[in-house]
């Protein structure tokens, strides 16, 4: 009669198996790494020119009008920059025709408009900002998450006294006790004209960043800064 | 049956990305299969008895 065998107790098959999935989870690691890094890459004008969707668009989207609306394709809200189209499968894509002025211009070159935002990064690092709130993710959420705050409604209903809801953000940054509207007054953190103007530069680019639909439900909060009323 | 990429950006991966959980199915049978093979690679050896000395 033939010998029983006890695979389960054999130190040569567990040997192998993990050998075989370290293996293979590594080499899948790598694998995923270069996609992801294809996906994190900034696209360039010539992308927006051509109407090609990158999830970092270029920083020339400053120069255009940016929403945020349900993709029923995709099954989240996506930016939709420079007004929307229709997908050929279904759903809806950004039409990247729409401009709006900024700051009383809507001709940025990619250089002026990279160079703005960078200025504007600089200073979100410089004063802290996810000391209190959240970018992309990383952050507190004492304060409102501004990954989208370029498209909080909050900033329209002031857009007009302003001339302008970039006038409106930037003067706000400048002085914000002075324009308080949360219990959780936001402190005056000394941020210049030009520096407001950058951040708020900042703000416009991140809100066109394809997120997956993060954060979920933006659209549907009244606006961050009054949502808990 | 098979849908069309809906990531952004497509990739092999996107495509294998049928719908929720898919290319986790996708990936761990690749692992799994195999290591099906292994055990009963390893049974035969046992039942042959021709394993070095551990």
């Amino acid at each position: 009669m033939e010998e029983k065998v006890s695979v389960w107790t054999s130190n040569r098959f567990w040997r192998r198996s993990a050998t075989w999935v370290t293996g293979v989870a590594s080499v899948l690691l790598i694998f995923l790494t270069f996609d992801s890094m294809a996906q994190m890459k900034m696209g360039s004008a010539k992308d927006i020119e051509k109407k090609i969707d990158r999830r970092i668009p270029s920083p020339v989207v400053i120069n255009y009008t940016i929403d945020y609306k349900l993709d029923p394709y995709r099954g989240h809200e996506i930016p939709i920059i420079g007004g929307e189209m229709r997908r050929p499968e279904g759903g809806i894509k950004s039409a990247y025709e729409k401009k709006e002025k900024f700051f009383g211009r809507d001709d940025y070159s990619e250089k002026e408009a990279r160079e703005l935002i960078h200025k504007g990064k600089l200073t979100i690092q410089a004063k802290n900002c996810m000391d209190c709130h959240t970018l992309l993710g990383n952050g507190a959420y004492y304060a409102p998450d501004l990954t989208k705050a370029w498209l909080d409604p909050t900033w329209e209903t002031l857009a007009p006294a302003y001339n302008g809801k970039e006038y409106a953000i930037a003067a706000f940054l400048q002085d914000p006790p002075k324009m308080a509207m949360h219990e959780r007054k936001m402190p005056n953190l000394g941020i210049t004209k030009e520096e407001a103007k950058a951040v708020v530069a900042y703000l416009k680019f991140m809100s066109a960043i394809d997120t997956n639909g993060f954060p979920r439900n933006f659209g549907k909060i009244k606006g961050a800064v009054d949502a808990r009323k | 049956m098979i849908e069309p990429c809906h990531d952004v950006v497509c990739s092999f991966w996107s495509y294998l990305n049928q719908g929720p959980m898919t290319l986790t199915i996708i990936l761990h049978t690749l692992i799994v299969l195999p290591m099906i093979w292994i055990y009963f690679d390893e049974k035969k050896r046992l039942e042959r008895g021709d394993l070095p000395n551990e």
